[in-house]
């Protein structure tokens, strides 16, 4: 089996940091330098706040899986909630001409993953981010 | 994630210090809104933000536009690297005044 990390954790805020320092040592030992590191941590954390915000409602006794696995060439992490479905439509990153405060995470996480797939599923929701190494 | 608050002159500098993220960007964005309604000039120390994810960003956000409407000034300085780059992620470097050190920030 391939190096993975499996978390479930409550939808409460305060395990954002925690959960961040998981992902940044996963992510450095599958190679990935200082800058995609914290990149990968910003992405992950973008899409686990969406989930708390969106999906939950800002309810913080809920629950969502996080599997992250180190690739031959990359990182994936999945997230799966049980909250409400997001509307497909709406998962893309607002024009950022408009400055205003909010629907920026969606925009990040597609700057920094290479590959992001979001599909609600029969009883869950489950949200795949990849990140491959660059290239030598 | 802490802040404090110095007044100096007409400008009151807002010293931020650790991780912004969904938990504590609230509290960044209650103080700057707060701090908006009686200081001509707001500038947001940001040298010791290790973390700031798109709430906080938001947070900011929500402070320059706050400025905009009362005609006050909003200005940051001491982009940490994490900070630098969100706000370019986010192409929002160009949008805030910004400023590499507090000299500069006080001067402007």
């Amino acid at each position: 089996m391939g190096l993975s990390l499996q978390l479930v954790l409550s939808s409460d805020p305060r395990l954002l940091c925690v959960v961040r320092g998981a992902v940044d040592r996963l992510a450095s030992v599958a190679g990935f330098g200082e800058e995609d590191c914290h990149a990968i941590v910003l992405a992950v954390d973008e899409a686990l706040t969406n989930i708390i915000r969106h999906a939950y409602e800002d309810r913080h006794d809920e629950s969502i899986e996080l599997s992250c696995r180190v690739l031959e060439n990359g990182v994936e992490f999945v997230m799966r909630d049980h909250g409400r479905p997001v509307d497909k439509a709406k998962v893309c990153a607002r024009p950022l001409e408009l400055v205003k405060p909010g629907g920026l995470g969606t925009h990040i996480i597609r700057q920094v993953m290479d590959q992001v797939s979001y599909e609600p599923l029969t009883d869950s929701n489950q949200l795949r981010l990849v990140k491959y190494l660059a290239k030598a | 994630m802490e802040t404090t608050l110095r007044q100096t002159g007409s400008a009151v500098i807002v010293d931020v210090v650790g991780d912004i993220d969904l938990q504590n960007s609230p509290r960044l964005r209650k103080t700057l809104l707060e701090t908006l309604q009686h200081a001509p000039r707001v500038i947001v120390n940001l040298a010791q933000v290790r973390y700031i994810d798109s709430t906080g960003i938001a947070s900011l956000v929500e402070g320059l536009k706050e400025s905009q409407s009362r005609k006050n000034r909003f200005i940051l300085f001491g982009l940490s690297k994490p900070a630098r780059e969100v706000l370019r992620l986010t192409r929002l470097l160009t949008v805030f005044e910004v400023y590499e050190t507090e000299e500069q920030a006080l001067a402007a």
